[in-house]
């Protein structure tokens, strides 16, 4: 490179925001050969240095902004031209708009085994990664076919709220494959508020939503507001909660309120979603998961693997067409979940009662549930042991008497000192920087609400950490301390 | 059997593209997807997936190969979920929330060949390719990038010049990022780090972004980076973007006075990244305006800029 070549600097301390767009991508067209031929110098390569002198967004074509509020607020908006064939494009990435407008519209469906996976859905376990459930073709089908069928009518008629993720099992299978598998219309809401889904179910006059409790605890609340002038919606012919369990009361009042009839499912990433549910036909029992589903065999197994009579508690296994087929290229993960029989091991511990109704107790391993979303303390764990303040860490679920959960981080700090003592001026990590670093790797479900800073970890003799020793010790401080001496 | 038993009563195949089709030339024209405004019928939702198919395609993904998927409920999600399924291979969708490491991992564990994600996070995606070696091509979907432009802190840098400059996007990245670095640490940023692709971080909090474009024979640079910091909440009451991209934006920022205690001005900023750029490329800079040529498309550009 010579040194003596020249750059064009361009100084706009006082612009504006549609400068901030215009500039650059007036240099680049001004430079492409053939665009406007009035100068005939070269213009030489360009650093542009701006600042504006008001408060604005530059916005991509597909940005939603309220034009009279900016306006109302003094935000100025300048949009990004669309990004199309032949705009400027991030470089390394290949526009889909691009790829598909090349594409044919007739492309017709590679033969594939249907026992062959056709989602990966990681889902978090003990181990501190993720493991990616091979859901098949014959899985999703079947889920359709049979077992949503033997709780819901679906027709070609019906109009789905598609609220929940769809790149969760429950979300993916019981809003999106199964609505195009009856034929009928999904509804998409890419963002969710009680008050944005309850216009949605009114303006699309919805009749199935796949939801989540705390969905269904929020629309009721909002349609109890007696003030507030939104209509409730009597469209909706059913609704199924699931993730986690819905109060009987709010599962009764909901259904008065919006005129339909709602159903609990109970299922797992491993089971392609539902495979119980609780209020088939209106019969509910409170605090069950409900009975098995048509296609789908339930026992509840001992220690040893064999059945348990009912009444006993012991963990509950499943077999059916609708449970998957493995951990991706984990076949010893896989082992652990799934006999030769066919049975699927779930981790969940319960018991069925005399009337074949199954309930759920605990989890058999440390898993966390959080709305509906498995996650991992050791994944927590690992990033948290990470933070450069940390010698080690601990992540339990606090379950308070009222039945709110606080996810919980027990943290020793990293001292420099001999036997990781303070150093002059050292201090623990705060809870905020320590919130701050889970901001930046961990997704905001798995990110603990809360921060304790001990000097030691509850252990077993073999270096277990006792969790169990830490959920109890929320409620009674002394142990911690005795604990952490 | 019974006599006239309609077409919809016959099962559906097992294969969920094939799926897709047989329920599409039953339901032709019934309504599939509803999505804000729009609608979409079973006929274009089966061509949208037809399209993702071929494109996916003709990148060189096959049957049995994985594509990740890290797109919110919008129809190309549906698309390009479907879309998969007609190529026979398998999909990989995964939480928008996830962060780089969680993503790492699902796209090494997962070999996945594609990834389909907004273009709001090929920056983030570009930051780990390196670590995930199956991982050939970034598709991007959508126009929900955007970025704040506030009069106290925010300072925007364009660079505009031939491509042949640097032998492939990652030189020219590492040029700019370094000449970032040394600018910050010039004004006091003593912790300023840059990897590579994305963004420039202090204590670990991003501050300055390096979006890197092409067309035809130029690269364009877009840096941007706060002086100190800002207040991003008015801005986010008057627009919608869906939560990830959100908490994307919101990822801990920082700005060079709360990082080096200093009241930095643009013109101090300014002199600074001249003098590291004009070391690090080796060239002089001298003030100039925009041509005649340039000035045609600025007016034309900002009148664009200006419809909603």
């Amino acid at each position: 490179m010579a040194g003596n070549e020249t750059w064009r600097l361009i100084y706009n301390p006082d612009g504006d925001t549609a400068d901030i767009v215009s500039y650059g991508a007036s240099i680049a067209e001004g430079r492409i050969a053939g665009k406007y031929q009035l100068s005939t110098t070269l213009v030489p390569d360009t650093l542009v240095i701006q600042k504006s002198r008001e408060l604005g967004i530059v916005a991509g074509a597909d940005v939603v902004v309220e034009k009279e509020l900016a306006a109302s607020q003094k935000i100025a908006v300048a949009r990004l031209p669309r990004q199309g064939r032949n705009g400027a494009r991030p470089v390394g990435t290949v526009q889909l708009a691009e790829l598909t407008s090349k594409a044919s519209s007739k492309f017709k469906a590679a033969e594939v085994d249907p026992d062959e996976p056709a989602v990966l859905i990681y889902t978090s376990g003990t181990t501190g990664n993720p493991k990616g459930a091979m859901v098949t073709h014959r899985n999703l089908n079947f889920q359709c076919t049979t077992i949503v069928k033997s709780l819901i009518d679906f027709s070609p008629d019906d109009r789905v709220i598609g609220v929940l993720p769809l790149y969760h099992i429950y979300g993916l299978a019981n809003a999106l494959i199964v609505s195009l598998h009856y034929g009928a219309c999904l509804v998409l809401m890419p963002q969710y508020s009680p008050q944005s889904l309850l216009e949605t179910i009114e303006k699309h006059q919805a009749t199935m939503m796949p939801a989540i409790p705390s969905m269904y605890q929020l629309l009721l609340g909002l349609s109890r507001i007696k003030s507030r002038q939104t209509k409730i919606p009597k469209s909706l012919k059913h609704c199924i909660s699931g993730g986690a369990p819905l109060p009987l009361a709010v599962l009764k009042d909901f259904a008065e309120a919006f005129s339909t009839t709602i159903m609990e499912g109970y299922g797992l990433t491993e089971s392609t979603s539902s495979v119980c549910a609780n209020g088939v036909g209106g019969r509910f029992k409170d605090g069950s998961i409900g009975r098995p589903a048509e296609g789908v065999e339930m026992k509840v197994v001992g220690e040893d693997g064999a059945e348990l009579p009912d009444g006993q508690e012991g963990e509950i296994a499943i077999r059916s067409t609708t449970i998957f087929r493995g951990y991706w290229n984990n076949p010893a993960a896989t082992a652990q979940v799934l006999d030769a029989d066919g049975w699927f091991h779930s981790g969940d511990l319960g018991y069925r009662d005399a009337d074949g109704y199954y309930f759920i107790t605990d989890r058999k391993k440390d898993i966390i549930i959080s709305h509906g979303y498995n996650i991992s303390p050791r994944e927590v764990e690992e990033v948290l042991a990470e933070h450069p303040k940390v010698s080690e860490a601990a992540v339990v679920n606090l379950v308070s008497p009222k039945g709110e959960e606080t996810v919980t981080a027990f943290v020793v700090p990293k001292f420099s000192g001999p036997d990781n003592t303070p150093a002059a001026g050292e201090e623990p990590p705060s809870h905020r920087e320590l919130q701050e670093y889970c901001e930046l790797h961990l997704a905001p479900y798995k990110r603990p609400r809360s921060y304790v800073v001990l000097s030691a970890l509850p252990k077993s003799a073999t270096g277990k950490v006792l969790r169990k020793e830490l959920r109890g010790d929320a409620e009674d401080k002394r142990l911690i301390d005795r604990s952490a001496r | 059997m019974m006599f006239g038993k309609s077409k919809a009563a016959e099962p559906l195949p097992l294969g969920l593209g094939a799926t897709l089709e047989a329920i599409a030339e039953r339901h032709r024209k019934r309504e599939a997807i509803r999505f804000e405004n729009r609608i979409y019928t079973y006929q274009e939702l089966d061509e949208e997936a037809s399209r993702v198919a071929g494109g996916l395609a003709s990148i060189g993904v096959k049957k049995g190969d994985r594509v990740a998927i890290m797109l919110p409920n919008i129809p190309e999600f549906v698309f390009s979920l479907y879309g998969v399924q007609k190529l026979g291979a398998v999909a990989v969708p995964f939480n928008t929330m996830y962060k780089g490491r969680e993503i790492s991992f699902i796209l090494r564990d997962s070999g996945a060949k594609a990834i389909v994600c907004l273009s709001n996070f090929a920056p983030l995606i570009q930051e780990i390719q390196s670590e995930c070696p199956a991982l050939e091509r970034v598709v991007v979907t959508g126009q929900r990038s955007f970025v704040f432009v506030d009069p106290a802190g925010t300072v925007n840098a364009q660079m505009v010049f031939e491509r042949s400059r640097f032998p492939d996007p990652s030189a020219a990245f590492h040029a700019i990022g370094g000449a970032l670095v040394e600018t910050f640490k010039a004004l006091g940023v003593d912790d300023a780090w840059y990897s590579h692709i994305g963004a420039v971080r202090a204590s670990g909090k991003k501050l300055a972004t390096i979006i890197l474009s092409e067309i035809e024979n130029l690269y364009v640079a877009n840096v941007v980076t706060w002086l100190s910091p800002m207040d991003t909440a008015p801005l986010f009451k008057v627009m919608y973007v869906p939560p990830e991209i959100k908490e994307r934006a919101l990822e801990p920022m920082t700005s060079v006075k709360q990082e080096s205690g200093k009241d930095v001005g643009l013109r101090e900023f300014k002199d600074a990244l001249v003098a590291q750029l004009s070391a690090t490329l080796q060239v002089r800079f001298e003030p100039g305006k925009l041509t005649r040529d340039e000035l045609i498309a600025y007016e034309k550009n900002r009148a664009l800029a200006g419809r909603i």
